[in-house]
């Protein structure tokens, strides 16, 4: 972790009741690249959290790591919320399915695995007219639809969502941070990540800064804020990551 | 995939063969090489001459060494390899779904596609036969050489252990390629190396007296498609007045069932790594 920590994120890898699903000390390496660096971080039932960052600075794979998909090199990922059939629901970052599947057959495979009924998820999502149509005939913002009826098979009580709203219009951008809403509402952890900074101050309960595979800073938005001494989140973020909308950082470029 | 499924094992594994039979069954390269099958097979035992099951039996078996590992691949290396690359292998693994009931229920559903690919085309040439053979056949075939549906019953249930067995192998294939283009590279080579590579190999290592006649039978068990020919041979066309033995039969059947398992295992290994 680097120094400029707020309490907020120290406080991060303790657990109380309303702790859902703690990363403690997660570092992972690919090779002799590290992509995620020592990070601590608490996700809460009820909550709706998000991870913001530039490009290539470690979340989606902190989200694999929290996920269970891939290990960590050092640290522990935990889980403490409730035992269900299935813990936690994924979103990827470019979710695809089988080709010549319809929406409704993609999710009866996935939702057969926990018992769950397809056609409701497909409804939750507002996907229930498109039933019939084949993935490929699918919009980009409909894949994306009918993959978070996927992470939602099952009724996970931790929902992990990796640009959830990345391509979208703003209407279905609405339409999907509206259910991530809803789920965090009903009881679930949410943890997003996103570069819609206006969209993670509005609705987010906390944002966690990603930065070179560090999580910098963990906070209310509006603590953020304060503790920037600036009245917008992209002040905040440019702040803490350099700034530069010029180049990607690429961690393990300089080796 | 973790260890605590919320459904039974069984459910599972039906969930994911059925998935792998939709696929099948929609993917019309698969349908275009399921009726190029039939017209070769058919065409070889309708045009193959006498309609008797021995000479059908020979005239076929060895066009179905090159046919049955064709299709096996055909059907076997991309299921998983299409997964890993879709990233849909990733999200299975936060459902309630072990490896092992994954592979077992991809290996299911290919190989029930098989099984119909294979026996469609061989049980209509039986028919075939039954109906034109002009000899009355001897139906337990206690003689040797006698012509009999159990020969040609015989030669069915190898040719699909063989495709079994081909098919596991294509699937440990696709597991470890982990992406379509590998997978199909890899079991092209693979492909090669059962159907040719191999057997010339042995053949080598004969000629040159590496492989002594006492060994020659355990090597050719090693073999996939040497311990099918074997098994065929000693099986189905054991013909009177041939001292030596074409294979070991527990030996080759015991090859066989070690590839499909080593390779069903290799496969599960092969997703168990991150």
């Amino acid at each position: 972790m680097t120094t400029n920590q707020t309490t907020a994120s120290r406080s991060n890898g303790a657990s109380d009741d309303e702790t859902a699903l703690v990363a403690d000390g997660v570092t992972r390496e690919f090779g002799s690249v590290t992509v995620v660096k020592d990070v601590s971080l608490t996700v809460r039932r009820g909550e709706l959290h998000a991870l913001i960052g530039p490009n290539g600075s470690g979340k989606t794979t902190l989200l694999e790591l929290l996920a269970g998909i891939r290990q960590p090199t050092t640290g522990t990922v935990r889980v403490e919320a409730e035992t269900q059939p299935r813990t936690i629901g994924y979103l990827p970052q470019r979710p695809e399915f089988r080709p010549s599947f319809t929406a409704l057959e993609t999710l009866t495979f996935y939702a057969s695995l926990v018992d769950d009924d397809p056609e409701a998820l497909l409804s939750r999502v507002g996907l229930s007219d498109a039933a019939n149509r084949r993935v490929e005939d699918l919009s980009g913002g409909m894949t994306r639809l009918l993959a978070l009826g996927q992470a939602l098979a099952g009724d996970p009580p931790i929902v992990l969502l990796d640009e959830p709203g990345s391509g979208l219009d703003p209407g279905m951008r609405a339409r999907m941070i509206d259910i991530a809403r809803s789920l965090a509402a009903e009881g679930a952890a949410v943890l997003y990540s996103t570069h819609d900074l206006a969209l993670a101050e509005q609705h987010c309960d906390r944002i966690s800064l990603v930065d070179a595979g560090h999580v910098v800073e963990t906070a209310p938005p509006e603590a953020l804020l304060t503790d920037h001494d600036t009245t917008t989140l992209r002040g905040v973020f440019e702040g803490v990551a350099g700034g530069s909308d010029d180049a990607v950082t690429v961690l393990g470029a300089d080796r | 995939m973790t260890d605590t499924p919320a459904v039974s094992p069984a459910q599972s594994v039906q969930s994911v063969a059925v998935r792998e039979l939709f696929t099948v069954g929609r993917a019309r390269s698969l349908l275009a090489l399921f009726a190029g099958l039939v017209a070769v097979v058919v065409g070889i035992g309708v045009l193959g001459g006498a309609p008797r099951y021995l000479p059908t039996v020979a005239d076929l078996l060895l066009p179905m060494e090159l046919l049955v590992p064709t299709v096996a691949f055909a059907l076997g290396y991309r299921p998983i390899a299409s997964d890993a690359e879709r990233g849909e292998l990733a999200v299975l693994k936060t459902y309630p779904l072990r490896v092992r009931d994954y592979v077992f229920g991809v290996f299911l559903g290919r190989a029930i596609a098989l099984v119909v690919m294979l026996l469609v085309p061989l049980v209509c040439l039986g028919g075939y036969l039954a109906v034109t053979s002009t000899e009355t056949p001897s139906l337990l075939a206690t003689q040797q050489g006698a012509d009999s549906p159990i020969i040609y019953a015989r030669f069915l249930l190898l040719t699909v252990l063989f495709g079994l067995t081909i098919l596991a192998l294509s699937l440990a294939v696709s597991a470890v390629a982990r992406s379509r283009r590998t997978a199909l590279v890899l079991a092209g080579a693979a492909l090669l190396f059962v159907v040719v590579v191999v057997d010339l190999l042995i053949l080598r290592g004969f000629a040159a007296g590496r492989i002594g006649s006492d060994l020659l039978l355990v090597v050719l068990a090693v073999s996939p498609t040497s311990a099918y020919r074997g098994l065929v041979f000693e099986t189905a066309l054991d013909t009177p007045g041939l001292a030596v033995a074409q294979a070991s039969v527990p030996l080759s059947l015991a090859g066989l069932v070690l590839w499909l398992v080593g390779s069903l295992l290799v496969t599960a290994a092969a997703l168990s790594r991150e």
